[in-house]
């Protein structure tokens, strides 16, 4: 019995230490596999540097001095923008706008002014067609979400014949706060939707200004290109009013629902609710 | 026998059996112990083995491969050569696996003809897809039957032409090879490497211990050339080459202030991707190798160094400009302007009798110190190995000397020492030694000076002055307020003497803008440019150096942070109602 007792310990120890053993040489075969990964990925990170290298310099080959210079002459015809086109600051852009004459057009309407149609307009977009909730309200931390909801409460209220929080508070900053507060939210979005083209027209120029290996640099070359982009200033200044029009459009679609996307919103939105 | 055999005892049996094993007993435990003991110091023997190994192992891991990725991967990226970029991190030089054409005769087994098609064919077609190629010696070498390169550096789609001759002999073995992205833009500031991989000409030669060291193979060199404003110099300078059939031209774009060359154009150029097409004539650097007369371009440095002096303290006394002769020379204008000239009216119609009359009566020994301050005796302080030692009047000046070397004669220099010289001329004051570099404004060296800071802006507005109202206009970029000065110098005699060829002139424009505070220092010089309807019939600078600064200038200012403002300038209207209108050269 005793015998047993202690070769059983000593089968004991014998097998802890096989044990040992084997956690060893997993710990080392795993080591060697996590090694031979950082190989294989240092090698793949190498392949695709060179590779990057090999693009890189195949582009840079295509498109070196001489042959942008030939594109430039054939394709292009950019040349080096004059002095005309520059301006220093921003009083020099406002120097731009003419004066209020007799025969002048109409000044530009913000699209802000209809508030309850950009209301209704904003709900059905900023909810989220994933989750049914409004897109602002995942992070606690964007307050711009709040009157969105006052805002999408507001119609619902008045078609249900209840009266308004605004209304019931009776105080005019609040409302005015909320729907301005709206209003922004309906231009930001606007404009986020419509600086995409601004962009696109801007990236344009910009590339062309590379093509014709004339870019420009510095604080002042920047205002040449805002200069450039004159034109597109004046287009959307008057871009306000299609603005203008593409938020009763964008109006039109909210309150038809006619996309699938925005009635299945809608239709989380009110299962939430 | 065995019934007489006595019987043990049992008492003594009993008692001699407890006693044995007792003992037997005793040495059971004794041996059962010592043998736990060994077992234990086996089994601690063990752990503490494996504890080692782990240990060992950990250590190993812990210290031995603690960055796999600077080892392994660092070395795999290193080029062997390491990276020449410009100023803005533009790859100008790096290495590439390019491909290269090789004839393996043995690519079709050691027996038979190691082409398919016979030699010449093969010789013939290869000569049709890389027409500069012999074909004599195409063929000498295919019939040789050695394994040898029959191109160095083969492109892609040359590679493609030649796979389609369908000769398994001909490889395409892809070899890290210098290659140039840009192609033939600032090839002399470049140079080239050459087949051993030592680098010739150029940068590439100035720092082949840099670029081949290998502790740091990874860090791109960066010049202070931007390839950008480079591309439009060598454009421009090439444009108007073609258009005056000039022999050649060379450009140079400085900034006055560190000194860095932001274009170093020689044309015509090379390409060193071929080197094996470089040992020619195109590989001298016009800008910093040769020497040439730069003519009236050196007479602000004459004004200036009088102002300097005191020789001349009032802009509107009145020198005679009628024709001088001295020691049996006459001294001719281009054009006459009247009897008497101001100084102002002198740089304006780059009057050679009044430039050489305010360095007669500046004398020798100032104009003389004047130039060596100026770096005009001794090589140009720039990195490159090609640098040309000007043609320097030695020992003391002679009159005629001194008032030939005061409108730009009898000394000759390179494109880069004047560049170097209007740096100082208009910087206020200060010369600094050029470089090819990256230099921080705040560590740009110290320099030393030449001119007071109110020589300097004097000149600044004679320059510009130059080029509203005289010879400079069509260099008058809009908005950028350039000054400068036109030069047209007949070319002397090869053996340095005589100017036996009046239409072999060099027309040089040396200009600097923005004149109210200079950034950056604009030569351009064309070798023999010829007369045409182009240029309206001349020959001057007036009509074609000054135009290509005027091109060039729009082009490379707002690259280089100069923007163009129609509203600002050098005020000049304390010299304007000194001017008469006029023209010269």
């Amino acid at each position: 019995m005793f015998m047993t007792a202690r070769r059983l310990r000593s089968m004991g120890w014998i097998a802890t230490l096989v044990v040992c053993a084997a956690l060893v040489m997993v710990l080392a075969f795993r080591v060697n596999a996590l090694r031979s990964q950082v190989h294989q990925s240092q090698a793949r990170i190498i392949a695709l540097r060179q590779e990057t290298m090999y693009l890189e310099t195949e582009f840079e080959t295509r498109a070196n001095q001489q042959q942008l210079k030939a594109w430039n002459d054939v394709e292009f015809g950019y040349v080096a923008p004059t002095s005309a086109q520059y301006l220093d600051n921003e009083r020099q852009l406002a120097a731009y706008a003419k004066p209020i004459e007799p025969d002048a057009p109409a000044p530009i309407r913000v699209a802000s002014a209809d508030d309850s149609v950009v209301a209704a307009a904003v709900f059905p977009a900023m909810v989220s067609p994933m989750t049914g909730k409004p897109t602002g309200a995942a992070d606690n931390s964007a307050p711009a979400a709040r009157p969105t909801h006052e805002a999408a409460d507001a119609p619902a209220a008045r078609s249900a014949g209840l009266a308004t929080l605004s209304d019931r508070l009776g105080t005019v900053p609040h409302a005015a706060t909320g729907t301005h507060k709206v209003g922004k939210d309906a231009k930001s979005k606007l404009a986020k939707a419509k600086p995409v083209k601004d962009k696109a027209s801007k990236d344009k120029l910009a590339k062309g200004d590379k093509a014709s290996g004339d870019k420009a640099s510095g604080d002042k070359a920047r205002h040449a290109v805002a200069t450039r982009t004159v034109p597109s200033h004046d287009r959307s200044a008057s871009g306000a009013r299609l603005a203008g029009a593409d938020t009763h459009r964008r109006a039109g679609v909210g309150h038809a629902s006619g996309s699938p996307l925005i009635k299945l919103a809608l239709k989380d939105a009110k299962t939430v609710k | 026998m065995n019934a007489t055999r006595p019987q043990p005892v049992l008492s003594n049996a009993i008692s001699t059996a407890s006693a044995t094993g007792r003992l037997h007993f005793a040495n059971l435990r004794q041996r059962s112990l010592l043998t736990a003991k060994l077992r234990l110091v086996w089994v601690v023997v063990g752990f503490a083995f494996f504890a080692l190994t782990a240990f060992v192992r950990i250590a190993q891991l812990g210290l031995g491969a603690q960055n796999p990725a600077e080892g392994a991967a660092g070395d795999g990226l290193a080029p062997p050569r390491a990276e020449i970029t410009d100023r803005n991190g533009v790859p100008l030089a790096r290495a590439f696996p390019a491909y290269s054409l090789w004839f393996d005769p043995k690519a079709l087994g050691s027996k038979g003809l190691p082409l398919v098609k016979t030699p010449e064919e093969v010789a013939r077609a290869l000569v049709q897809i890389f027409p500069s190629e012999d074909y004599d010696d195409l063929l000498a070498r295919l019939k040789a039957g050695k394994g040898t390169y029959l191109r160095r550096r083969v492109l892609p789609e040359e590679a493609n032409k030649v796979f389609a001759l369908g000769e398994p002999a001909l490889e395409f073995p892809r070899e890290i090879q210098r290659f140039y992205p840009q192609g033939t833009l600032a090839a002399h500031v470049l140079g080239f490497v050459d087949a051993d991989g030592k680098g010739k000409l150029g940068m590439e030669a100035y720092l082949n211990a840099r670029l081949t060291d290998k502790a740091h193979l990874s860090e791109p060199v960066a010049l202070s050339i931007d390839s950008r404003a480079q591309g439009a110099m060598e454009d421009e300078l090439a444009h108007e080459m073609l258009l005056t059939h000039a022999k050649g031209a060379a450009g140079i774009v400085l900034d006055v202030d560190t000194g860095e060359v932001i274009a170093l154009a020689s044309l015509p150029s090379f390409d060193p991707n071929r080197s094996d097409l470089a040992d020619n004539d195109h590989v001298k650097n016009r800008a910093t190798n040769e020497v040439y007369e730069l003519g009236s371009t050196f007479k602000p440095f004459t004004i200036a160094s009088a102002i300097e002096a005191g020789v001349v303290t009032d802009m509107a006394v009145r020198y005679p400009a009628t024709p001088l002769k001295v020691d049996g020379y006459t001294i001719h204008d281009h054009e006459s302007y009247g009897a008497t000239l101001n100084v102002p009216e002198t740089l304006i119609h780059s009057s050679n009798i009044v430039a050489a009359e305010i360095a007669d009566k500046l004398g020798g020994q100032r104009l003389r110190d004047t130039m060596i301050a100026l770096g005009m005796n001794q090589r140009a302080n720039i990195e490159l190995p090609a640098k040309g030692f000007p043609i320097w009047p030695r020992g003391d000046w002679p009159r005629l000397r001194t008032m030939t070397v005061g409108f730009g004669h009898g000394l000759a220099v390179t494109p880069l020492h004047l560049a170097q010289g209007y740096a100082a001329l208009v910087n206020g004051g200060i010369w600094r030694p050029a470089t090819l570099f990256k230099v921080d404004p705040a560590h740009a060296s110290a320099g030393r000076r030449v001119f007071q800071a109110s020589t300097s802006a004097r000149i600044r507005q004679l320059l510009r002055l130059i080029v509203v109202d005289g010879t400079g206009r069509s260099a008058n970029a809009p908005g950028y307020r350039v000054g400068g000065k036109t030069g047209t110098a007949e070319k002397a005699g090869s053996n340095g003497s005589g100017y036996k060829n009046k239409h072999a002139v060099i027309a040089t424009f040396a200009a600097a803008f923005p004149m109210d505070k200079p950034r950056y220092v604009v030569i351009a010089m064309l070798d023999e440019p010829q007369a045409n309807q182009s240029t309206s019939g001349q020959r001057t600078a007036a009509w074609n150096a000054a135009p290509v600064v005027g091109r060039v200038v729009p082009r490379i200012g707002p690259l280089l942070g100069v923007v163009p403002d129609g509203r600002r300038d050098v005020d000049v209207s304390d010299l304007t109602p000194l001017v008469a209108n006029g023209e010269g050269e």
